[in-house]
């Protein structure tokens, strides 16, 4: 009994880990049809300016989190005036989406390579006083980094919430993600929308860049890893279904940590991405899509 | 006033407007009529700002419009129904309504003009907190409407109103068109298929065949003209129903 209960706690707090991972992408997908496959290079970005800012400065990880979100930010203001918008040209939304996987598989080789000269192509993690540490409750064992990432998750998928449906600019988002041109008429400048979400994009996947190298570790070439689970997270909750990334992130970390339970920690993985397979073949419209 | 002089559109290199000139004066109610595909949407998508001019010029009040981009030209004061309604689906409808008036100035009295469409239409305050995606196509016309109002223009634009609508909603809808022309002194220009209904609500037409202007003047004069009775409202020279 307590294995199991341990088993979901494990799978909470990670697969909460996987929604944040997942979020910046499904923004970026949601809204203007860019299929970012540097997503997860980007996360790996933002983990490395949290390593810096801990290592010169001494800056606390989660205290990091808010300059590493204006530094990604303005990083994702310049990602998509150079790699994105051009890409508004093109005729239809499905040469946007074909287009925008190339231009941004082609990125992560530059990403990588400046992040390998940088920072060297050792695998880096941030260790604090309280990194390893756990917190006991009712015979299950929380990791206090783990926790952190929860919180972390939790309070950016509320406030992201919070800005799309109560927020005027959220409400532009939403009006240029259903229908761009009959947002243009509305007055709605569609291009600075375009530009701020790419920002919000990016500084989530520097948010999910904190919790990861403090939980984790990093190193300049794997982002991919993280691109995956991103990817498979976004589909599970449904293209374009922002609220539903952090409850699919969860349901994807319940999967993983029951299927270490059931089979053991070399099948994981595969067992968890079986499972996704399987509902892809069900409901492709992802676990969360509302029915059209 | 709107002044649009020797005009050219095209489609990458299809061109779909030929040296088009017209003049929607304020106050009224101006009308293009026209078949399926003779340019009616391309000229309304032009003036809104949706697609570019190669010759010629557009000015509204004296500024020019062509090169400005669709966001800027709302906030002019020009506010286009498009085809098909285009309200956002999955947003309530009292959302769509502040989306409309996401123009600054437009913002700030957004309260006092959402009051002034649910008196318009009464359905939708009763349907305020539904999702638009639900609402029947014409209760979607009247929030597209009630949209493109909120914005508070000066000059109106709409592309295809009656378009799969009962010919009773249609004429209500009609009704409240020339209502706010009369009340709010505000400048309508339409396009629609059926000529009749245009021509009989509008003041002054214009007559598009083939991407040019070939035929112009005051609404009752062309309905009375035997060339569009011929080839439009289907009435043969005897006057017999072809």
């Amino acid at each position: 009994m307590e294995i199991v209960l341990q088993t979901i706690a494990n799978g909470i707090l990670v697969g909460a880990l996987y929604g944040l991972v997942a979020l910046g992408l499904g923004l970026l997908m949601g809204v203007m049809k860019f299929l970012n496959i540097a997503h997860g290079t980007f996360i790996i970005l933002g983990g490395y300016l949290s390593f810096w800012l801990f290592n010169l400065w001494g800056i606390d990880p989660f205290l990091s989190i808010p300059l590493v979100i204006m530094a990604m930010f303005l990083i994702g203001l310049v990602f998509y005036r150079l790699t994105l918008s051009p890409l508004l040209k093109l005729p239809n939304i499905g040469m946007r989406i074909d287009t925008s996987m190339l231009v941004t598989f082609g990125l992560i080789w530059v990403l990588d390579n400046v992040m390998t000269m940088l920072w060297t192509p050792d695998t880096r993690t941030i260790m604090t006083s309280y990194t390893g540490e756990t917190f006991k409750f009712s015979g299950m064992r929380f990791s206090i980094t783990g926790l952190g990432g929860l919180g972390v998750a939790v309070f950016v998928a509320i406030a992201l919430y919070f800005i799309l449906s109560r927020t005027y600019f959220g409400k532009h988002i939403r009006a240029a993600t259903q229908d761009a041109e009959a947002a243009s008429l509305c007055g709605i400048n569609v291009h600075r929308i375009y530009l701020l979400s790419s920002g919000i994009a990016i500084a989530l996947a520097g948010v999910a860049g904190v919790i990861v190298i403090s939980t984790y570790s990093i190193s300049a070439s794997g982002g991919i890893s993280w691109l995956l689970i991103a990817f498979v997270v976004m589909i599970l909750a449904g293209e374009g279904n922002i609220n539903a990334i952090i409850p699919a992130g969860v349901i994807f970390g319940l999967l993983e940590a029951g299927s270490v339970l059931v089979v053991g920690v070399p099948y994981r993985q595969a067992i968890a991405l079986l499972v996704f397979v399987v509902v892809l073949m069900f409901r492709p419209q992802g676990l969360f899509a509302k029915r059209e | 006033m709107i002044e649009i002089s020797h005009i050219d559109v095209y489609y990458g290199d299809l061109q779909a407007l030929w040296d088009v000139s017209l003049v929607i004066r304020d106050g009224e109610i101006a009308t293009l009529i026209g078949s399926n595909g003779a340019g009616k949407s391309t000229l309304m998508r032009t003036i809104s700002g949706l697609l570019k001019i190669r010759a010629g010029a557009i000015a509204f009040d004296s500024i020019r419009l062509d090169g400005l981009p669709a966001h800027r030209i709302v906030e002019l004061g020009i506010s286009m129904i498009p085809e098909g309604r285009r309200i956002f689906p999955q947003m309530s409808v009292l959302e769509n309504l502040e989306m409309g008036a996401s123009v600054r100035t437009a913002r700030k009295v957004r309260r006092n003009t959402i009051s002034g469409i649910y008196d318009l239409f009464p359905i939708l305050k009763e349907r305020a907190r539904q999702t638009a995606g639900t609402l029947s196509g014409g209760e979607q016309q009247m929030l597209a409407i009630g949209r493109a109002l909120m914005s508070q223009p000066k000059m109106l634009l709409i592309d295809e109103m009656s378009l799969g609508l009962s010919p009773i909603l249609v004429q209500e809808l009609c009704r409240v068109i020339q209502r706010i022309n009369n009340l709010k002194k505000l400048t309508v220009f339409l396009v629609e298929q059926d000529v009749p209904l245009a021509l009989s609500i509008a003041h002054r037409g214009y007559v598009i065949e083939n991407g040019r202007i070939v035929d112009q003047g005051d609404a009752k004069m062309l309905l009375g003209n035997a060339r569009i009775k011929e080839a439009y409202l289907g009435i043969g020279q005897q006057g017999k129903i072809n």
